[in-house]
């Protein structure tokens, strides 16, 4: 049996997970709104899981993330319809900041929720693969493209941030 | 040797995914091609920054030469920058003027030596205080034993909503610990201090249920399990890993085998003193 500390630490990776995941700067903007959806997804997403053996932690732990993974694709679906904007790929727009958390959040979901399974809790891509209900090779293309639009954010916010007092010109005022 | 990796490869090597020797024959090929370790390594930078980012503890040591070497560039570079009048161009940086020596100021006195006394006794008294005394260290929120009290009073009692039992259907996968001589019951949702929680409910040889609330808490400090005596019940409090616990149930041998099977450190009880309301 795990022990409640274990449980605790896979509780604690899952939520991590789903605060990184659902805080799209599209439909949640803030951590006490992300907070609020977690609340809500995590307690399905522990609730209505189907039976697994007694002791298989591993295979739980997979299973209640693809669980929340689920929840909150049906989720995210759900307010893309409302929207009338269908399942829009496109990241929100504005001016970038260069942080992590930024780049992170202007990923497509799919490429955000693979990326995040992996780096963020710690999921083999085998595992991965598993808990998004898809072939190895797709979820290793799509870690491949998050990295590699991640490093595109990355750069060009700091390009961005480096040009940004040569762009700047303030008038002075007698 | 092309030392030319497969991106699929570099991923699983970025990601900890490779067994052992498919490891070991990427870092031969690594140490052969300067342009597969810079893709490697920015990986592992965008990994830092995920996980730094999300609050993910970071895997292995910590990386600090990376800090160390671009404040000492930098050092270098303010060190031999001409200190000359040129023009400087609008919008940069406002250079620092000529530090100014240092003028002596009259600055408060130094403690005499019965003030320094009385600071180290302090400080003294405050350490065996903290150290002697386990009750005075950090404590559960009283919120929270408020929450776990209130719901095992309400809700105990009552059926519950998530059957351990059941053979077919929907089952509490994440295990809630199991003491040897409780029998879980089942779970029911509750209402915790700031969230929704868990109310994991068990029963004693004689029938009696005990109760066990979970509740996620944010920027929780932990704290080893606090005891206290509320309207007839005996409460176990503690908090850790981003979670609050509070056992509660009629006796404290049921409670303390449930604090024990949480994994909580039982043996380190601090009373916190019967409070009745």
């Amino acid at each position: 049996m795990s022990s409640v500390r274990e449980w605790s630490d896979d509780a604690g990776a899952l939520r991590r997970f789903g605060l990184a995941l659902v805080r799209d700067d599209r439909f949640v903007f803030d951590d006490v709104a992300a907070g609020v959806l977690i609340d809500k997804l995590f307690r399905q997403a522990s609730l209505t899981l189907v039976d697994c053996p007694d002791g298989d932690r591993h295979a739980a732990r997979v299973r209640a993330f693809a669980q929340f993974v689920r929840l909150y694709r049906r989720h995210a679906r759900r307010l893309a319809a409302d929207e009338d904007g269908g399942w829009v790929e496109t990241p929100p727009g504005g001016r970038s900041s260069g942080s992590a958390a930024v780049g992170v959040r202007s990923l497509p979901l799919e490429l955000r929720e693979a990326l995040l399974l992996v780096v963020l809790a710690g999921f083999t891509h085998s595992e991965a693969a598993a808990a998004l209900d898809l072939p190895l090779a797709v979820v290793v293309d799509r870690l491949g493209r998050a990295r590699a639009r991640l490093a595109a954010h990355m750069r060009t916010a700091r390009d961005a941030a480096a040009a940004w007092p040569q762009s700047t010109h303030l008038r002075i005022v007698k | 040797m092309t030392g030319r990796a497969d991106p699929a490869e570099t991923l699983a090597y970025v990601d900890d995914c490779l067994d052992p020797e498919a490891r070991r024959d990427f870092e031969a090929r690594l140490k052969a091609d300067p342009e597969l370790r810079r893709q490697v390594a920015l990986f592992e930078s965008q990994n830092r920054a995920i996980r730094a980012a999300f609050g993910a503890p970071p895997r292995g040591a910590l990386d600090l030469g990376g800090v160390a070497n671009g404040n000492g560039a930098r050092r270098v570079g303010e060190a031999t920058r001409p200190a000359d009048g040129t023009p400087r161009p609008a919008g940069a940086a406002r250079k620092r003027s000529a530090a100014k020596p240092p003028t002596a100021r009259p600055g408060p006195a130094a403690p005499g030596p019965t003030a320094r006394r009385l600071v180290g006794l302090f400080a003294l008294a405050a350490a065996v205080l903290w150290l002697g005394l386990p009750s005075v260290g950090a404590r559960p929120p009283a919120a929270l034993v408020a929450a776990g009290v209130s719901a095992a009073r309400a809700l105990a009692n009552l059926p519950v909503e998530f059957v351990a039992a059941e053979a077919s259907g929907p089952r509490l996968a994440l295990a809630p610990p199991l003491a040897p001589d409780l029998q879980l019951v089942g779970a029911r949702l509750a209402p915790g201090s700031q969230a929704a929680a868990t109310l994991y409910l068990y029963e004693n040889a004689r029938g009696e249920r005990v109760a066990l609330l979970v509740e996620p808490l944010d920027e929780v400090a932990p704290a080893a399990p606090q005891r206290s005596e509320i309207d007839g019940l005996s409460v176990v409090a503690w908090t850790g890993a981003g979670y609050g616990f509070v056992a509660a149930a009629a006796n404290d041998a049921d409670v303390a085998a449930l604090v024990v099977a949480a994994g909580a450190d039982g043996d380190s009880l601090a009373d916190a003193g019967a409070q009745r309301r």
